[in-house]
């Protein structure tokens, strides 16, 4: 199914946009990529890709089995703009299950870019045979990602309540969303 | 009177009809069908309403409208000597419809089905395989839309997912890629998918305009 990328979309503005998997030749782009979100949103990267060592390592290690990583870049430019990944368990007790995380540039942020990369990572997922989409979201912090997956058809599913601290010392909960992919017969 | 099979054959097309015996019985596959064959025909039983489905096409005169139309294709799969248990319809998208603001550059193949009574057979394959063969589609941006509200998930007893990657091997076979757009009734679901065929003579602007109307932005 990787075959199917690039995907083009286009933004609001008219900006035309392709979707594909990171390449190893994608370092230094995501490196200007990670560097211009806000230093208060760095903080709760779960995956320090920010800092330019550990991008490197990642990047050294792609494997597309365990973890898929898709880009947003723009098509005239080439700048990247949203990086979604797609993480995909070896473990049977939870094949069926993958996890997802998404960040977009803040200058692209009401061009609806995420919500595109989430429906494509749903559509990636069910292609794969996938039966669950898990995404988790920092409460008050990532409240508008919140409102695209709801609007994606993702339900929440629980809370670990003050789960998350920020560079403040104030705790957030994180919201645990899951997508189903594995619907019956149409209900129309 | 009901045409016999070599009756129905014509060769003055640019993929011929051919029939091929199957263990369900000697079928016909017949390309670009002319609009007065379709009054001698029968549908199988196997297309029609179900409980969770319902044919597209479900009368013969729905065949003929289809034919008559400009650059109208509708090509059929026939059980000797007269039953229809296929159908693949292709037409220009309706005045109405979004993509009808490229002209004719746009081209839909509206349905594609097989009878219940007759799937497994490689029925689609051929039928969307003679439909495919025209010179006429390296001229146009050739268009699929499938909405799983369509489509047969009890009779096949597959999900929507499992039917969608269906659908994408087999149109992929004929070089359609799927595409993204935001209208409405193809963004309404995600198992939904709108498929593409790029003719080789279709100019690289002309995709740009296809590209921005995907996305609701009409062509300047």
């Amino acid at each position: 199914m990787l075959t199917d990328y690039p995907k083009a979309i286009v933004t609001k503005d008219g900006t035309s946009v392709l979707l594909r998997p990171v390449t190893e030749y994608d370092e230094k782009e995501l490196n200007r990529f990670f560097s211009e979100i806000p230093m208060n949103e760095q903080w709760f990267l779960r995956h320090k890709l920010d800092e330019p060592e550990t991008l490197h390592r990642w990047i050294e290690r792609l494997d597309y089995s365990r973890i898929l990583p898709i880009i947003a870049e723009r098509e005239d430019d080439r700048k990247i703009i949203a990086n979604l990944r797609l993480h995909l368990h070896e473990a049977p007790c939870i094949l069926h299950v993958g996890h997802l995380r998404v960040m977009v540039h803040p200058a692209y942020r009401s061009q609806k870019v995420g919500s595109w990369m989430i429906l494509d990572c749903i559509k990636t997922a069910m292609d794969m045979g996938l039966e669950k989409l898990i995404a988790e979201f920092v409460s008050g912090v990532e409240d508008a990602a919140i409102n695209a997956a709801i609007k994606l058809d993702f339900k929440h599913e629980g809370v670990l309540t003050d789960y998350i601290k920020d560079q403040n010392g104030i705790y957030h909960d994180l919201i645990i969303m899951v997508r189903n992919l594995s619907s019956d017969w149409s209900d129309f | 009177m009901t045409k016999s099979s070599s009756d129905l054959q014509n060769d003055d097309r640019e993929a011929p009809a051919f029939s091929l015996e199957t263990d369900r019985g000697s079928v016909l596959i017949r390309p670009k069908c002319e609009p007065e064959l379709f009054e001698n025909l029968i549908l199988d039983d196997g297309l029609g309403h179900f409980s969770h489905y319902s044919s597209i096409i479900q009368k013969l005169d729905s065949f003929q409208k289809f034919a008559l139309r400009k650059d109208g294709r509708v090509s059929l799969a026939i059980k000797s000597p007269d039953v229809v248990i296929g159908y693949c319809i292709g037409s220009y998208p309706e005045p109405d419809d979004r993509w009808s603001a490229l002209g004719d550059l746009m081209y839909e193949l509206a349905a594609l089905e097989i009878s219940r009574n007759f799937r497994g057979l490689s029925l689609a394959f051929l039928l969307l395989d003679q439909t495919m063969k025209e010179d006429f589609f390296e001229d146009k941006i050739t268009y699929m839309c499938g909405y799983s509200w369509h489509w047969d998930l009890e009779g096949k007893n597959l999900s929507g997912g499992q039917y969608r990657n269906m659908m994408k091997q087999l149109y992929g076979k004929f070089g359609f890629r799927e595409v993204y757009t935001n209208e409405p009734n193809i963004a309404l679901r995600p198992e939904n998918i709108m498929m593409i065929r790029v003719g080789a003579r279709v100019s690289t602007e002309a995709q740009m305009k296809f590209r921005h109307l995907r996305f609701g932005m009409k062509p300047k």
